[in-house]
């Protein structure tokens, strides 16, 4: 694909004088000229988005085709690659760890998807309020730790949450309650991933609800009022259904985001308690740092794209059968 | 000519664009990783050495021409740099680099670098517990005919993981010899002679006493995030580990992995350690503010609590031997330890060679180092300077350079260091976490550890 690409695109300033030997072969064959012409007509955008397809080509295309040869491999990282078939995938269907960190991402997602959505939407209506002053403030304020460094806010959070020295479990003594091992429980170490997420994903998801809001006109709300609906009937009846096809795609991604999450729980807990907080990606990133077992982490990859392309194409079916603006 | 250049930033822009984005993600993991070496970085302190009078056939002349990539942790580079002096003057045609990056981030780069073929260091510092898995996988140089004359010369055991077929692919520089690491004031104050604990039910028993009468635990050992290390420690102690002289897993069939499991779960049940994740900002407080009064660790550490832990507590630690677990049994275990590598992409081996011979091979390299940093040589010449017999005052005067010379060499050979070590730490350690959290038996953790490695590294 890249070579075509190059090759196309490197003839095209002097296509002009070079095509027209070609042009009876061309005319002989009417989808490819056409193809040629349409090239040539576009040949100036097609230029300029070249270098978006030739890096998505080199960094995406080539990486996820050789994965997959490599699935079919044992490889240790150096010498000869050792064709094994399907060995690769027969050999993770019985693997616990594996499937132990699939089930960890279901549990963490279930953990704080809810809640976060739920603030998304609620925040979004206060920020789409006409009565909020400094909206743009409170807006950047609310979408600012989305593009804080998550290591610098791992660290901070793993700080805040240990169980002697961290600031919640002083304030939880103030309050003459007990210490919580927020990273030392297996279900601790979850809801504190969990809270982790929250706080950095919760600004991105406000963005997106309130992107939804705003295309929600505003009559149907006053003219749910006019006729005695409160603000919050109004929320519930009329703003969240017409939301709902946003919320879904906010879900999509956080589902998406919560099996691929790496950096939060590498920081945070280190996979950690037992294996708690240890995600997939987690999972494949040792397969093959640390086993050395390249071509096992790329079938492991091959299962966990399967895995989530099939939860999102469920997702989206669901929602083009309810939607309830169709 | 106009639309060119357009083109061109336009393509400029987008790269740039990519790039960006790649380093940032990039230095995301490094600085993630630079986390996680944290526990690795407290084996990077150990030295070792070589000895000087290497016969003529090991030596490269002193014409010999190269530029040279070093890679390492901070700490081993300074260490090494405190020899470049000398190195430049011996061979001025030699330049060379150092490449300082966290140990668990140097060994991303070197496997990545021997995936891709290319990329690799000439020479790199090396962990003895990473050092199998480059060897096995063919990814070292050969440098048995250089290495040879210095094998009588280096405490045995260093040789353990970078042989193969009778061919050596390193050069060892630290061992790692454990011993116990005390606060004298804690001891003194609960009247515990450390004299007296001569086994380590003594100790269990001394850890008792010292609660009672100072309210200081006896050590630290988180339950939830236990790291596995003091378990692999005194299983060495013991010859025993992960594995037998044959690689086949032994966790659930020596019945003294059991017992040594039960024995650190004794002190989580009857509340004698404190629950801090090891390597962390609350686990050197709690050493520094008397919290604990025992570590059990490597020579190494002893810099940690020199340079940052307590570094204005001169006197107020001492050392004593590992206590046995029957009489008559060792007094030694490793812990850490480091080699310097060659690798096989390189194409100046022989200025590599020079120098690491240069800097592991020689005396008086070996004790300039360790003199300044604490880093531990192997090199048994270097054993007989004066300085090993000189007290430390640090620890209170006593004499703990020539008493860690004595446990090097005598530290057993134990299955605990191969080219799996990593994944078996990593199988082990959840199950340890899940035993101190009293959610199995030790019996369970044990059992299904060694199933869990069986399956993964493919041993019987």
């Amino acid at each position: 694909m890249l070579n075509g690409l190059r090759h196309r695109i490197g003839r095209l300033p002097s296509e002009a004088s070079a095509a027209r030997p070609g042009h009876a072969l061309l005319a002989a064959n009417p989808p490819l000229a056409r193809w040629r012409g349409a090239i040539r007509r576009h040949r100036w955008p097609l230029l300029f988005v070249s270098p978006f397809f030739v890096l998505f080509a080199i960094f995406n295309v080539y990486p996820i085709l050789f994965s997959f040869w490599l699935s079919l491999h044992d490889w240790p990282g150096l010498g000869p690659m050792e064709m094994v078939g399907l060995a690769n995938y027969a050999e993770l269907e019985h693997d616990s760890i594996f499937w132990n960190s699939m089930l960890n991402s279901a549990l963490i997602f279930f953990i704080y998807v809810p809640v976060m959505t739920f603030l998304a939407i609620v925040l979004a209506s206060v920020l789409n309020a006409g009565f909020l002053k400094l909206q743009g403030l409170w807006r950047a304020l609310i979408f600012m730790p989305n593009i804080t460094s998550m290591v610098a806010a791992g660290y901070t959070f793993r700080l805040i949450l240990d169980k002697d020295s961290g600031a919640l479990n002083h304030a939880l003594a103030i309050l003459h309650m007990s210490a919580i091992p927020w990273l030392d429980d297996v279900w601790w170490a979850r809801i504190s991933l969990g809270l982790l997420m929250i706080w950095a994903w919760l600004g991105y998801n406000t963005v997106i609800m309130l992107a939804g809001l705003q295309t929600i006109p505003k009559e149907l709300v006053e003219a749910a009022k006019v006729d005695g609906a409160t603000a919050v009937q109004a929320f519930h009846r009329i703003t969240v259904p017409l939301l709902r096809p946003v919320i879904v795609f906010s879900v999509t991604l956080s589902i998406i985001g919560t099996f691929s999450m790496f950096t939060e729980p590498y920081i945070l807990t280190r996979g950690g308690p037992i294996r708690a907080t240890q995600t997939p990606v987690i999972q494949i990133f040792s397969t093959t740092f640390t086993d050395l077992r390249f071509g096992y982490a790329a079938a492991q990859s091959y299962i966990y794209l399967a895995i989530i392309v099939a939860i999102t194409l469920i997702q989206f079916r669901i929602v083009s059968r309810s939607d309830p603006v169709r | 000519m106009a639309t060119n250049e357009q083109s061109e930033s336009e393509a400029g822009y987008v790269a740039g664009w990519a790039t960006s984005r790649l380093s940032r993600r990039e230095l995301l993991e490094r600085t993630a990783l630079l986390g996680l070496a944290l526990p690795s970085a407290a084996a990077l302190l150990a030295a070792c050495g070589e000895s000087a009078s290497a016969p003529a056939a090991a030596t490269p002349s002193k014409g010999t021409t190269g530029s040279l990539t070093i890679w390492g942790w901070k700490a081993s580079l300074d260490a090494l740099k405190l020899v470049d002096g000398d190195f430049q003057a011996a061979y001025p045609n030699i330049s060379f680099s150092y490449v300082a990056r966290p140990p668990a981030d140097t060994y991303r780069n070197i496997q990545l670098a021997i995936a891709a073929g290319s990329g690799a260091p000439d020479v790199s510092v090396v962990e003895d517990s990473h050092v199998s898995q480059y060897v096995q996988l063919g990814a070292l140089a050969d440098i048995t005919d250089w290495v040879k004359p210095y094998v009588s010369k280096i405490v045995p055991y260093k040789w353990t993981w970078i042989q193969k077929s009778g061919r050596y692919y390193a050069m060892p520089w630290d061992p790692g010899p454990v011993a116990v690491f005390y606060r004298r004031d804690v001891f003194q104050k609960a009247g515990v002679d450390p004299a007296s604990i001569q086994t380590w039910e003594d100790f269990y028993q001394a850890a008792r006493t010292i609660k009672e009468r100072t309210g200081s635990l006896m050590w630290q050992q988180s339950k939830a995030r236990n790291d596995g290390r003091l378990l692999e420690t005194l299983l060495w102690q013991q010859g025993t580990g992960y594995i037998d002289a044959k690689g086949n897993v032994i966790l659930d069939k020596d019945p003294k992995v059991q017992q040594t499991l039960e024995f650190i779960g004794r002190f989580w049940k009857d509340g004698l350690a404190a629950d801090q994740e090891p390597w962390t900002d609350p686990w050197y407080k709690a050493q520094a503010d008397a919290g604990t009064a025992t570590v059990v660790e490597a020579v190494w550490m002893g810099t940690f609590f020199k340079s940052f832990i307590a570094p204005k507590s001169t006197g107020d630690w001492g050392v004593f031997r590992l206590p046995v677990w029957k009489s008559g049994g060792s007094r030694a275990s490793n812990d850490g330890g480091s080699v310097l590598a060659v690798f096989d992409q390189s194409k100046q081996k022989e200025a590599a060679w020079a120098y690491v011979q240069f800097h592991m091979g020689r005396d008086q390299s070996q004790l300039d180092i360790y003199q300044k940093t604490d880093i531990f040589p192997s090199l048994k010449p270097t054993f007989q300077a004066p300085f090993f017999q000189e007290p430390d005052p640090y620890f209170g005067g006593e004499k703990v350079r020539s008493m860690f010379a004595d446990i090097a060499g005598q530290i057993p050979s134990a299955g605990i260091y191969s080219k799996d070590y990593q994944q078996m730490s990593e199988l082990m350690t959840a199950e340890i976490q899940k035993y101190a959290l009293g959610q199995q038996s030790a019996q369970q953790a044990l059992s299904s550890a060694a199933q869990l490695i069986r399956e993964k590294t493919h041993r019987s």
